[in-house]
């Protein structure tokens, strides 16, 4: 979601990859799956309090593309209530998955510190016993494949429907972690230019069906 | 200078006379006379398409025929050599010449030729049949029948380098199998090809041609090279610094065909990198080597993540761009380029990223009009690779006009290979994330996807529907509701129903998005007597495809994730067989091996039980009855941990029911 321009935004990051030739649920086989091997919809609140004002903006996520195997995945992130916009703000974002082979609990990018990054995976209570391990050799050696968490690293690459002029900024990234068990989403910006720890919270959206459906498609 | 016309029909009907003239004096009796005729007749065709087709027309083929089989009789070498020479230029790359001199009964002759005393005649005999041989004419040479492998041997072993090349030409045309292959390996082919790499200048072309054709997809063959003699992979290392640039071409492609047969070979990044920058370099060739190059590129690079990367940093990009700018491109050339251009944005965004940012779209959208059908498909298939970028499919980048027209236009291109390629890249840029699938509908599209999802070809309706899949996929109600009128109820339970498997799961694939999203969407599935439903419940019944049971048990799901009406008519279908006394098949999908059809199956039964939902209870009472509950009960530790968590939130929905049994 984008926020307030404070500074001039940082240059957006090109992936070296995205998925081709698979169906999206193709590439599940972890417990990514239930959720987001569908392109499916969350919805919730970004906290984006300051010390001069209390403030949350709604947010929708929708996660468009996965790739488990490079630790990929991707979609967007719309902000409805934002001040200074006519209409809601989407961005396109591209996630690195932390699954200890394509991607470590360490962001080594985007003005992130090591320093940095532990602060805010503290943040996550299931980050916790894999605390010590992360402090010892950055998580490296951690066996993630099991856990009923997915850590992962958000950062949106472009506004898809307003100018960059807009007044806001997308030099930031998101530390997430989904829950698979109940499928909620929580997370906390990084932008060293904002407002620290601005909380993001989730929730799947069943977009008023009582129950849950899933669309597929498959790229060529 | 403008001609009089009367001047003009005047040449052409004294250009005819002197032909005719020709034409009898190579019937001549007396040698000296017959021995010009044919020398005159081969430099008059030498390299002349038109004079080739022209003497054609007037039967010289077999007339040449019958002065090569006289001179035979009277061991007449001069007639022989140009009888022979006469014929090779009619081959020589011209097919209908090939048939005439293959129709003439002129082979057999030719053949002959070889074991004849005098050198010049066997050189002009084999410089000949090497010219049939480049044709796909030339007869099958049976490797297996002992005989003919020992006279390939001679061939190959001669001092004479026409007739090695003979040799290795009848190898590349005619060995096709791996048994073909092995053959040729347990006869020592390798090794004396393998020598043949440091002969004349165009032994090693055949030779690195024949061994490119016998180690090609056969990794036995392939380690039996490397590992027969150390000098053979380095000889061909060494023949890509040759001179020559058809060399250099020939030894790279030798060298793609060993990796891509034995990945296992050749792993060593100084080669790759030194494949790449040679192959860029050959690209810039003006002949047909340059033209070859593209496709051996493409062959270096095609599922090749690591080597694509090697390419990117090469600016392979730029390079292929730059030849594309290019005016008056040959068609082969273009198609080439543009193939070599779809490998390289097969799998990396970075990659896609530069070819957009160096607007080669543009181009690449031209091709598609072209007018040779191998350049449309090859516009298409670069074009599907590129739009694999999720990134550009969220921004629109794809869904213009100046784009989809054309592409909706080679939809129903008289080739078949344009349309499946077209509908290729149809299918990936209608996924288009923002709202604008309307342009797709707009410029006709929509109706001939439809069309071509109820073609006689099976692939091409596989491919329609892989279109119509991903136009529904995330499309509003009015999109829907427009592809769901063009494509109509009956004719979308005739494509589930379909005798190729590959299709009904296309069909279910397409209904899975048709019933996702608003609630209203389900309504079609019930639509004339809900002959859709049925034709969904019948073929998850008697399939033992996993693929087609986790599409369609999806579909269940969406529907099931509707109201109580959807809820029920779902319960009807899965219980439909439980009622007939046989096994619900949710049963079978439940027991499957496939995690992802278990996967399918839990979500159905999710969806059914949700705890806010009014007949929630009575309907695990029902699948209780069915034996349904208690096979979840089995799954709590299922080993795929998707199913894992879904059964237990299965199982945390029956308690909150109340059903007791938990």
């Amino acid at each position: 979601m984008p926020v307030r321009v404070v500074e001039s935004s940082a240059p957006s990051q090109v992936s070296d990859f995205t998925p081709g030739m698979h169906t999206f649920e193709c590439w599940t086989g972890c417990s990514l799956a239930p959720f987001f091997f569908s392109p499916y919809a969350f919805s919730g609140t970004q906290n984006v309090s300051s010390l001069q004002k209390e403030e949350a903006w709604r947010v929708n996520v929708r996660i468009q593309g996965c790739d488990l195997e490079h630790g990929y995945l991707c979609g967007t992130m719309e902000a409805l209530n934002v001040p200074m916009a006519d209409t809601p703000v989407v961005t396109f974002w591209e996630g690195e998955i932390v699954d200890t082979i394509n991607y470590t609990f360490f962001t080594g990018k985007w003005e992130a510190t090591p320093e940095d990054d532990k602060k805010h995976w503290d943040k996550f209570l299931s980050f916790a016993p894999f605390k010590s391990q992360v402090e010892f050799d950055g998580g490296k050696t951690v066996d993630l494949s099991n856990y009923p968490y997915i850590f992962m690293r958000w950062k949106e690459q472009y506004f898809v429907n307003v100018g960059t002029d807009c007044g806001l900024t997308i030099a930031g990234f998101y530390y997430v972690c989904f829950s698979c068990s109940d499928g909620s989403i929580s997370g906390y910006y990084y932008d060293p230019n904002s407002s620290p720890f601005q909380k993001l919270e989730l929730k799947s959206t069943n977009e008023g069906r009582s129950g849950f459906s899933f669309s597929s498609y498959e790229l060529q | 200078m403008p001609t009089p016309a009367s001047a003009l029909a005047s040449a052409s009907s004294s250009h005819r006379r002197a032909s005719s003239d020709l034409m009898v004096r190579i019937g001549s009796a007396d040698s000296e006379i017959k021995l010009r005729a044919l020398r005159e007749l081969k430099n008059q065709i030498i390299g002349n398409r038109t004079k080739k087709l022209f003497f054609l027309k007037l039967g010289a083929v077999p007339a040449v025929s019958c002065a090569l089989a006289q001179a035979q009789a009277q061991a007449q070498a001069d007639l022989l050599v140009q009888s022979a020479a006469a014929l090779g230029s009619f081959a020589c790359g011209f097919d209908a010449g090939v048939r005439a001199v293959l129709d003439s009964g002129a082979f057999a002759n030719l053949v002959a030729l070889l074991s004849f005393p005098d050198d010049k005649v066997v050189d002009a005999g084999a410089r000949s049949l090497r010219m049939i041989y480049q044709s796909k004419l030339a007869p099958k040479y049976d490797f297996l029948q002992e005989k003919n492998m020992e006279f390939l041997l001679s061939l190959l072993n001669s001092e004479n380098e026409t007739v090695t090349g003979l040799g290795a030409s009848i190898i590349i045309h005619s060995c096709e199998t791996v048994v073909e292959q092995k053959a040729l390996c347990n006869a020592g082919v390798l090794k004396k090809l393998t020598s043949l790499l440091e002969g004349s200048p165009s032994q090693k072309d055949a030779s690195l041609e024949s061994l490119a054709t016998i180690i090609k997809k056969n990794p036995e063959a392939a380690s039996k090279f490397v590992s027969e003699s150390r000098r053979a992979l380095s000889s061909v290392i060494d023949l890509s610094k040759d001179r020559n640039p058809r060399t250099r071409l020939l030894a790279c492609m030798c060298l793609i065909v060993i990796r891509n047969t034995s990945p296992c070979h050749l792993q060593d990044i100084g080669i790759k990198t030194k494949l790449v920058y040679l192959l860029l370099e050959l690209l810039d060739d003006p002949g047909q080597v340059g033209e070859e190059a593209s496709f051996a590129f493409s062959s270096l690079l095609a599922q090749k993540e690591d080597l694509q990367k090697l390419a990117f940093e090469a600016n392979a990009i730029d390079k292929l761009h730059n030849h594309l700018q290019k005016h008056l491109l040959q068609p082969r050339r273009y198609q080439g380029i543009l193939l070599a251009l779809a490998e390289l944005c097969s799998k990396l965004e970075s990659c896609r990223s530069r070819f957009l940012s160096l607007e080669v779209l543009n181009l690449v959208t031209d091709a598609l009009t072209h007018e040779v059908a191998d350049v449309r498909t090859a516009a298409c298939i670069c074009l599907r690779s590129v739009s694999r970028s999720i990134k550009s499919l969220s921004a629109g980048r794809f869904m213009k006009e100046m784009i989809v027209i054309p592409l909706v236009r080679l939809l129903h291109d008289p080739s078949t290979s344009v349309q499946v390629a077209a509908l290729g890249a149809v299918s990936n840029i209608v996924v288009d994330f923002t709202t604008a699938k309307s342009t797709f509908l707009q410029c006709g599209g929509l109706k001939l996807l439809v069309q071509l999802s109820k073609s006689m070809d099976p692939i091409l309706r596989f491919n329609a529907l892989c279109g119509l899949r991903n136009l529904m996929f995330l499309a509003d109600n009015t999109c829907k509701e427009r592809i769901f009128l063009e494509l109509t109820a009956p004719s979308l339970s005739s494509l589930i129903c379909d005798p190729e498997p590959f299709v009904q799961e296309r069909a279910l694939a397409l209904v899975r998005n048709l019933v996702d999203g608003c609630l209203d969407s389900i309504k079609y599935v019930f639509a004339e007597d809900g002959i859709i439903l049925d034709a969904i419940g019948r073929q998850l019944q008697n399939t033992s495809k996993a693929e087609i049971g986790i599409q369609g048990m999806y579909v269940l799901s969406n529907i099931a994730s509707g109201n109580e009406f959807h809820k029920e008519a779902v319960m009807h279908q899965l219980l439909l067989q439980v009622n007939n006394g046989t096994q619900a098949f949710i049963l079978k999908f439940l027991q499957s091996n496939d995690s992802q059809l278990r996967t399918a199956a839990i979500w159905t039964i999710i969806n059914l039980t949700i705890p806010s939902s009014p007949g929630a209870s009575s309907r695990v009472v029902k699948l209780r009855s069915a034996s349904i509950v208690s096979q979840i009960k089995t799954m709590v530790n299922d080993p795929c941990v998707d199913v894992k968590f879904r059964v237990s939130t299965a199982l945390g929905q029956f308690m909150t029911i109340g059903d007791g049994s938990t």
